[in-house]
């Protein structure tokens, strides 16, 4: 074991320039049959070091260029304090103002939260990864240095110097923390940690600009002006279909053609447009499923209809509110009568939950998960199914953004019980899951050495989940399967499996639930899951 | 000619100083803009409550009537306030002397509210409130002395739990503020005065239903030396607390039933729709390279500029 610095809340704006922690896995917690006992968190270069803001723990998820003056320093500073006033204020914030305002002001500072936290566990309990670490940096800050100060509860609590270091670590803290909310399930005052991430975020994206460039640049921006936050053009798209349908034929025998742009439909299904580049078999077994079940619907090839993703939910309300717009406007253009989301978690959340209270008596469209609709099918005998094709170990990975936020707990179960004779739980599952490790945007986030933090710390609880799920035959002849039916919880799980060589070591692969219903389909010539091409 | 002592113009000024500053703080909460849904499952009034389920997970859920369980959310708040359970598992031993700490503030405020029932009915119907009254008066008596006696015990055993956890704790030490450990002391010296003023005063509380009941007849009613002390502190008490966190005793509903279990599925109408462009209406301030500075949220979000955090606005 190495030695831990200890380390205080007013230790983060001190020792300028050195990181507060170099996280080692050494001292993380235990992997089952010492999965990744040798792995290493790669340093950054000393050019890195030099040029980015690194001092938090010596990963950056940001890629903040260092200020090369005082000056700049300063001003980054005061524009720091004036997002911070705007963040409690109604003209600037009415989104959230009244939840981050009882969030900032009833915090016992009991630490019961810690124990729910999957980062703060796995990484061996490192201090700066507490769930509310950041949330007392940021009360103590407000106390202290704005106007808002007096109105927080509390007398006194203002102990933290604010510097260019302090606002640096914040910003990279605010990337510590998947914002699975899993630690306020458990508070009796309804304190929400995960909420002061995301209001953390919010600050550095809409005051100062600063958000990781995949979930920004690449991300919302290019999803607003070019149709996907992959960079997926309408006409490649298109193309994108043709191809499904030439692979539909090829796996299945079935020629099928994808209803794209049709008028009128029941369903207007939006996926996670990384499915078509990287598991184009998960929206290929929805197509199959939904024209075996006989259903009325419909892909869009226009910006904003072919894209279910919105990184905006993760930092950026205004980004958020423009992305679903577009979505919501294709949807009417259309004339669908409903949108059904895909297997793609937080878009679930976003245009069920969070963009609720933003529709109106005219853009109102109803929306739904694919899940029910699902269940649905699969309830009603339209699917010819037989289990036996299945009957090889199922576990099932609750994405946080359907089970814990959003309650759709049973549908997926009911499915897999009825296709998966060897279908077992996590433990915990449901809405107690641990989330991924990828949740708010890390899944997608590779800048410098940020993709070996999340796979060795906050995808290491369920890397544990999952081998101790399988752990009664770790044999890899025997093929074992992760249902995760989320494109972002794949995206992560995928990295882990790889780093660990999971599918090699044990014979466990990860896909959607879509591709267990397709493959449990009678009429089908063969296996549409192939473990070889899966893993 | 009224004739209040000075201790019983404090112990009104309290009661009305704490009830006024925190209707402030929670017309403050009211009267915010209608936030975003934030949900957290599971949500008690929720059918699918026991597996954490909403009604999401039903086809078409628009189109079918709601099955909401109020009960089962009050059932959980009560829950919330009186047993704690989320810290058993969590931190027990902080549980230990929170939950006595909690149930020792609820019961000495139900103590002070009993005294003024007890006032009120021997001031207003002449109702004897003695061990050896009629069973109304007899039943006041007791429920006066345990819910005084259980204020106090348990008040005091949780103060010390809790600033000896503050205190010993590492961690907990961190995150404590020098107003924790005044909290504590403070709050010990209230219940272990109640207890002295029982133990070495009047054990069946009569001087203080007398203490109350001439602030009912505006009559100046004397009171020992150590129930002196204790009403004194009482009052500070009361008017030290909205400067404490203490308002969450009244801001839990909210955060339970107005964010994480607020789920009702909107589907436009004249209210909401109201709220939402008198939110859209704000100018938003925000100076991102993304956003159109000054102008109303309604139009920086319609409007889609071509740019990245790191180009042109």
């Amino acid at each position: 074991m190495t030695a831990k610095r200890k380390i205080k809340l007013n230790d983060i704006s001190k020792n300028r320039g050195q990181p507060l922690i170099q996280p080692d896995v050494k001292d993380c917690m235990a992997l089952p049959f010492d999965v990744g006992a040798d792995d290493k968190i790669k340093p950054l270069t000393e050019n890195q070091q030099n040029s980015y803001e690194c001092s938090l723990d010596g990963i950056s998820a940001l890629s903040i260029p260092k200020p090369k003056t005082k000056e700049e320093e300063d001003k980054l500073v005061r524009s720091f304090l004036n997002g911070l006033e705007k963040l409690l204020s109604k003209e600037n914030n009415f989104t959230f103002l009244l939840p981050l305002t009882l969030t900032l002001n009833y915090c016992a500072k009991c630490l019961a939260c810690c124990e729910d936290c999957p980062v703060y566990l796995s990484s061996g309990r490192q201090e700066i990864y507490r769930p509310n670490y950041r949330s007392e940096v940021l009360r103590r800050i407000i106390k202290k240095y704005t106007s808002h100060g007096a109105s927080l509860s509390g007398i006194t609590d203002g102990d933290i110097e604010l510097n260019w270091e302090t606002i640096a670590r914040l910003a990279e803290l605010s990337y510590r923390c998947t914002i699975c909310r899993r630690c306020s399930q458990g508070c009796s005052r309804g304190v929400d940690n995960g909420l002061i991430t995301h209001e953390l975020r919010k600050l550095f994206s809409q005051e100062m600009g600063i958000a990781p460039k995949e979930l920004h640049d690449k991300g919302t921006v290019q999803q607003l002006n070019v149709g996907g936050s992959t960079g997926i053009t309408p006409k490649t798209f298109k193309s994108m279909v043709a191809f499904m349908e030439d692979e539909i034929e090829e796996k299945t025998g079935k020629k099928m053609k994808i209803p794209v742009d049709k008028e009128d439909a029941d369903i207007l299904l939006i996926h996670n447009s990384g499915e078509f580049l990287s598991w184009p078999e998960n929206p290929e077994a929805f197509a199959i499923i939904f024209e075996a079940a006989g259903l009325n619907w419909t892909l869009s090839s226009e910006i904003g209809g072919y894209e279910a993703t919105n990184y905006g939910l993760w930092y950026d309300d205004v980004q958020f509110s423009r992305i679903v717009l577009q979505q919501i406007g294709i949807a009417h253009k259309l004339k669908a009568k409903k949108i059904v989301v895909g297997e793609c978690g937080h878009a679930h959340k976003a245009i069920m939950v969070i963009a609720d209270r933003l529709m109106t008596k005219d853009t109102y469209i109803p929306r739904e998960s694919c899940f029910p609709v699902l269940e649905q099918i699969v309830a009603s005998g339209k699917l010819k199914l037989d289990p036996q094709k299945n009957n090889f170990p199922v576990t099932l990975h609750d994405p946080c953004n359907v089970s814990r936020l959003m309650g759709i707990i049973e549908p997926q179960r009911n499915i897999l019980h009825k296709i998966a004779p060897q279908f077992r739980e996590m433990t915990p599952h449901g809405v107690n899951n641990f989330c991924c490790g990828g949740g708010s945007g890390f899944a997608i986030i590779n800048s410098m050495n940020f993709a070996d933090w999340r796979s060795s710390i906050s995808g290491r609880m369920k890397m544990k989940q999952i081998l101790s799920a399988f752990q009664d035959d770790m044999n890899p002849e025997v093929h074992k399967y992760v249902c995760a039916p989320c494109s972002n919880c794949k995206g992560q799980i995928r990295d882990l499996f790889r780093k660990y060589e999971i599918f090699e070591k044990y014979g466990i692969i990860y896909s959607g639930l879509v591709e267990l219903i397709v493959n449990a389909m009678t009429d089908l010539r063969e296996p549409y899951i192939t473990w070889d091409e899966l893993h | 000619m009224p004739s209040l002592s000075w201790l019983q113009i404090i112990t009104i000024l309290s009661f009305i100083f704490v009830i006024v500053a925190y209707s402030v703080k929670v017309r403050k909460y009211f009267r915010m803009p209608q936030n975003l849904r934030w949900d957290l499952y599971p949500i008690p009034h929720e059918s699918g409550y026991k597996h954490g389920g909403s009604y999401f997970e039903e086809p078409e859920f628009w189109k079918k009537p709601r099955r909401i369980n109020r009960f089962r959310d009050m059932l959980e708040l009560a829950k919330q306030y009186f047993t704690m359970a989320a810290y058993i598992k969590r931190t027990p031993s902080y549980w230990m002397g929170l939950l006595p700490w909690h149930i020792g503030f609820y019961a000495i405020v139900t103590f002070d509210a009993f005294l003024w029932l007890d006032a009120i009915l021997m001031k207003t119907i002449g109702i004897q409130i003695a061990a050896s009254a009629s069973i109304g008066g007899e039943i006041l008596y007791y429920m006066t002395i345990v819910l005084a006696l259980s204020s106090f015990i348990l008040g005091t055993i949780g103060s010390i739990i809790l600033l000896l956890k503050r205190i010993f704790d590492d961690k907990l030490r961190d995150y404590a503020s020098p107003q924790n450990y005044f909290n504590y002391i403070f709050f010990l010296a209230v219940f272990v005065t109640g207890l002295a003023a029982w133990a070495i005063g009047d054990s069946t509380f009569g001087s203080y239903r007398e203490f109350w009941a001439g602030v009912f007849s505006l009559q100046s009613v004397g009171i020992s030396g150590i129930e002196t002390a204790h009403v004194l502190l009482f009052a500070l008490f009361l008017f030290y607390l909205p400067f404490t966190r203490s308002t969450h005793y009244i801001t839990i509903p909210l955060s339970f039933l107005k964010i994480r279990s607020s789920d009702a599925p909107n589907f436009g109408g004249d209210v909401s729709d109201r709220k939402l462009q008198d939110a859209l209406g704000l100018a938003n301030q925000w100076s991102g390279p993304h956003i159109q500075t000054g102008k109303n949220w309604g139009e920086v979000v319609s409007n889609i500029p071509d740019t990245s955090a790191g180009g042109k606005k």
